[in-house]
């Protein structure tokens, strides 16, 4: 038994006071988990070097990263909305069926292949942008393409 | 006095087993139909480990294109709030004479606070929505 008793302070925690006016705006990404991780490999696939400059820069600068990489943070940012758009605006069916399964699925991936395989086929034709797993065995089909799973 | 002696030829044979069917097959046939129902199951192990491995890069991967993202909408928050926090103390303390205005910390770094001011209306035990009645 908790001896304290709970403290709620959320409702007085917001603090609504934008950034100054000489960082340039950025609209945040605003989606939720499950078409976050519906959409990760793609954004991974289109905003790769993006990610990549921002953690090293945040790798470089420790202690400073959350000012000094502000820049490089509203590139990742604008990237992954970018992404997203453009999935709405393309793929607006398939997305949403494969994050719904998803989010139905406990998140998980392999629940929801059928949907997924929609998914990646409209992406590849309308954006060009293909889901691939960095560091997947040679050799060996990509788990996300394999017909024949222990795990269905 | 005579002797009891074996009858003439011998005794007959001693029946000391039933006289039963062996029942079932040989022996060394279960040892290898064991090994291989096992080996079946080893090969389904093994094979289903390293489907799980793959299924786990998979995960990873998915979770290291999304990190910078919400690291960056996360840090950029911070500092808005934390910047949001300094101007606010500037406003206040504009007339009190030698006050030193930015962080307390003798370091450039970015310190994350770890105490945040709230207001003093927070009722210990009641959710938001009550304590919002309660004031009504």
């Amino acid at each position: 038994m908790a001896s304290r008793e709970p403290r709620f302070s959320q409702h007085v925690l917001v603090d609504a006071v934008p950034l100054p006016d000489d960082i340039p705006k950025v609209e945040e990404v605003g989606a939720s988990s499950a078409p976050l991780l519906s959409a990760a490999f793609f954004i991974g696939a289109r905003c790769r070097p993006y990610n990549d400059d921002y953690m090293k820069c945040k790798d470089e600068s420790p202690g400073r990263g959350e000012i000094d990489c502000m820049r490089e943070g509203r590139k990742v940012t604008r990237c992954a909305v970018s992404v997203i758009e453009d999935l709405r605006a393309n793929c607006l069916g398939e997305f949403r069926l494969h994050w719904q399964c998803l989010e139905t699925k406990n998140h998980q991936l392999w629940k929801c292949r059928k949907q997924e395989q929609g998914l990646n086929e409209c992406v590849y034709k309308k954006l060009g942008l293909e889901k691939t797993i960095p560091g997947a065995p040679e050799g060996q089909i990509p788990i996300h393409l394999r017909t024949k799973v222990r795990y269905t | 006095m005579s002797q009891d002696l074996p009858p003439a030829g011998g005794y007959g044979p001693v029946q000391y087993r039933r006289n039963l069917p062996p029942r079932g097959f040989r022996p060394s046939f279960y040892i290898f139909a064991t090994l291989a129902v096992c080996s079946w199951g080893f090969y389904r192990i093994i094979d289903g480990s390293h489907e799980k491995k793959e299924l786990a890069r998979e995960k990873r991967w998915a979770r290291i294109h999304l990190t910078p993202v919400l690291q960056a909408e996360e840090d950029r928050d911070m500092v808005r709030r934390v910047w949001a926090g300094e101007r606010r103390e500037e406003v206040l303390m504009k007339d009190v004479k030698d006050w030193k205005f930015g962080s307390v910390y003798h370091t450039d770094r970015f310190v994350r606070p770890t105490f945040v001011p709230t207001p003093s209306q927070i009722t210990p035990g009641l959710p938001p929505q009550v304590v919002q009645k309660v004031e009504d």
